[in-house]
């Protein structure tokens, strides 16, 4: 039958789309040029990485090791090229190959010297315990049943677990300082265990907290490669490392960022919700393109793939409405985070190649809500009198003319108000994706309250920002379905 | 089959799960005839009216017209139709389109007209069903009447040799139900080959060739409309005519 026909031109054409978008995207090098080097790094770890509000090392204080490789580049003549991850990633992608060597206030542990060929030590930093400045709590003891909150892979996640036998308290996991320090500060956890001279950046700059302990499992930190790789790479790193302690420009770098002028990111007048909007407006502006340009490209991808469902949907060929109706039921019933994880991290391993964070965003909002778009269109099919059909096909019209002819237009001015409130919740979705690291407006807002810790203020900020853009898109469909009804 | 008839079935049988609606039905229909068909409700006669251009599937038998076997899966259905008209009880316009262009889009998407033969040829109809002047307005603005002429004027359209009507009139309020009537005893007269199922008792003994009476699913009696009304033949013939006359 034609239906089948152009059906399959149309999934094929879909199909055709997203594997380019892949093969494009795969085009970028991942090795660069001799003596040019990738180097790994956190997403952040101050005083050791300090991100600006766009998530880069590009500021004029972006962190004590940043600034440490800067200038042992210089001096030993070579490039390198950053590549941003999570502590845990930059583990993995050494491993993999993916990265040169790795940095990110790493202790060097003797479980890690099994797999990592460590540099010279450049700094010394222990764990100490944290509370809120209004906690009573002042030793290990006292956190008997209580909670402990630490970031996952960190020696202060290492320490907490050896201790929480003994003390009996529980340990709750975070991918982020921010939010695990909110955490305390907020009283869900009664301590934080973190390396010193991290805690007290973030106390120095705003995170009402306090340090009760003396720092123990003092540990040095370095930079790694991988155990027998590298070789070159880590003897011009040591050499670096040694002509600055020598020379003194080790210890002005640290003191620089634990006592000097780069020890607090914001003067204390620049805190008020307008100072905070003008100080970010680059980034927040940029964070909401990304939003929107997600949601925009996301909804297409998703109304055609749900036109796609629906219109199989109600085809007489059962093979055709089954597939629909299981598509739709394993997408629907998914968390998108997980479809987010599923092919963010867990595709590329099988298709043998990454896939970019916009493309794997993109695709995400194309299967979920694409799913649900499916749905609403099958529902608007289903909701045209049966007499439509059966009119249309006694006059000897084919199935796919009196789809498109008369039933797709009756059918599209039922689902209209559908799918006008699902691309609303697929603009709102797309601060999902944060969780992937797509640098939309929530994952902004996570870093620059990384930096700032101006938790409440700039969540309301960002809140606002939500609330504003939904209700713009809100009239405008009002507008839209006056014009159509 | 046979080429004397316009329509020819063929011991049809239709069933809905266990409940068998059509008993073997087999009837003949020649050129420029018009048969009525009529009987209780349930009794089979729409479904079997619906079997002839395979808006229902028959389980076994055979429906030809014009030579084609409608119950053969490998017939193209598409085309066949095209030649069988049909009107429906609730009229099913379609409400995204102007009145003339509900009449235009078979013939502009299946005879190949430009849309000025179409509109042209559509006014045509309008104009013999009497509704000229409707050319540009929604359906929904018309009355049932109107609607049903208009549904009548689409069906002609594609220029049919058997026109099927599903109870055309059941839906009308009664005083529209002459004009609606009047259109089709005018195409009658014009040599229409035509299958009506009906309440209509005045319509079936005025223009009728032949009145079918259907009883549970089988053709419990047929002939001319003398024959049925005046001098039925079985019991259930004459208990449905006497509760539909004598209200």
């Amino acid at each position: 039958m034609m239906s089948k026909h152009w059906l399959g031109k149309v999934l094929m054409g879909l199909a055709l789309l997203v594997g380019v978008g892949l093969g494009l995207s795969a085009q970028q090098p991942v090795h660069a040029a001799e003596k040019t080097y990738t180097i790994g790094t956190v997403d952040s770890f101050e005083p050791f990485e300090i991100p600006n509000n766009r998530g880069t090392y590009t500021s004029k204080n972006p962190g004590i090791e940043i600034e440490m490789l800067q200038q042992i580049a210089k001096h030993e003549g070579f490039k390198y090229k950053l590549k941003v991850m999570s502590f845990d990633a930059t583990l993995t992608a050494l491993q993999a190959g993916q990265i040169d060597a790795t940095m990110g206030g790493m202790s060097v542990t003797s479980e890690r010297k099994a797999t990592i060929d460590f540099t010279k030590s450049y700094y010394s930093s222990g764990v100490v315990m944290a509370v809120a400045k209004s906690s009573k709590i002042t030793k290990l003891s006292q956190l008997k049943g209580k909670t402990v909150a630490v970031k996952s892979g960190t020696s202060g996640a290492i320490y907490a677990k050896k201790m929480a036998k003994k003390y009996h308290f529980k340990v709750k996991y975070y991918k982020t300082d921010n939010t695990m320090w909110s955490d305390v500060q907020n009283g869900n956890s009664a301590a934080t265990f973190d390396d010193e001279p991290v805690l007290r950046y973030g106390i120095r700059n705003g995170m009402k907290l306090k340090v009760v302990t003396k720092a123990v499992d003092s540990q040095p930190v370095a930079m790694g490669v991988k155990k027998g790789q590298n070789q070159e790479l880590l003897a011009k790193l040591n050499d670096g490392i040694t002509w600055m302690k020598k020379t003194g420009r080790m210890q002005k770098l640290i003191n620089k960022y634990t006592k000097g002028s780069a020890s607090s990111a914001d003067s204390s007048s620049q805190r008020t919700i307008w100072a905070l909007i003008k100080n970010n407006k680059g980034a927040l502006w940029d964070g909401l393109v990304e939003t929107l340009e997600l949601t925009v490209v996301g909804a297409v991808l998703a109304l055609a793939f749900g036109v796609i469902l629906g219109v199989m949907g109600i085809a007489e060929n059962r093979l055709l409405t089954g597939l629909s109706s299981t598509l739709i039921y394993i997408f629907r019933g998914m968390p998108m985070i997980v479809l987010a994880f599923f092919i963010y991290i867990g595709m590329p391993s099988v298709i043998g190649q990454k896939i970019p964070l916009f493309t794997a965003g993109v695709i995400t909002l194309m299967l979920d809500e694409g799913a649900y778009v499916g749905a609403i269109v099958k529902g608007g099919f289903e909701a045209v009198d049966r007499g439509q059909w059966e009119a249309a096909r006694s006059l000897g019209l084919p199935y796919s003319k009196a789809l498109v002819k008369v039933i797709m237009p009756q059918g599209i001015k039922i689902m209209i108000p559908s799918l006008v409130n699902q691309f609303i919740i697929t603009l709102k979705d797309t601060s999902i994706l944060s969780a992937i690291g797509v640098m939309e407006l929530t994952q902004t807002g996570t870093v620059i309250i990384s930096r700032n810790m101006e938790g409440f203020k700039m969540w309301l900020i960002i809140a606002v920002i939500y609330v504003v853009i939904i209700t713009l898109l809100t009239w405008l469909s009002n507008y839209v379905q006056r014009k159509v009804g | 089959m046979d080429k004397q008839y316009k329509v020819q079935v063929k011991d049809l049988h239709k069933s809905y799960g266990q409940n068998e609606v059509l008993k073997g039905i087999n009837l003949n229909v020649k050129p420029n005839e018009v048969v009525c068909m009529i009987g209780p409700s349930g009794s089979g006669k729409s479904t079997f009216l619906r079997c002839l251009n395979r808006l229902e599937e028959p389980n076994s038998g055979h429906v030809y017209v014009d030579g084609y076997d409608i119950a053969d899966k490998r017939t193209n259905i598409d085309l066949v139709r095209q030649n069988i008209g049909m009107v429906f009880q609730h009229f099913n316009l379609f409400p995204n389109m102007s009145v003339a262009e509900n009449i235009m889009l078979a013939p502009v998407q299946l005879k190949k007209m430009t849309k000025e033969e179409a509109r042209a040829a559509a006014l045509k109809y309008l104009d013999i069903v009497g509704l000229k002047d409707k050319a540009d307005v929604r359906p929904t603005t018309l009355s049932g009447g109107q609607k049903q002429r208009v549904a009548i004027a689409r069906a002609l359209a594609m220029k049919p040799d058997v026109m099927l009507f599903d109870e055309p009139t059941s839906a009308l309020d009664p005083e529209m139900v002459g004009d609606v009537l009047g259109v089709m005893k005018q195409l009658a007269k014009e040599g229409m080959t035509m299958i009506v199922v009906t309440h209509e008792m005045g319509f079936a003994k005025q223009v009728a060739d032949r009145v079918v009476f259907f009883h549970n699913g089988v053709i419990q009696e047929q002939g001319t409309p003398e024959e049925i009304f005046d001098h039925p033949q079985q019991e259930e013939t004459k208990s449905f005519l006497d509760k539909v006359l004598n209200v």
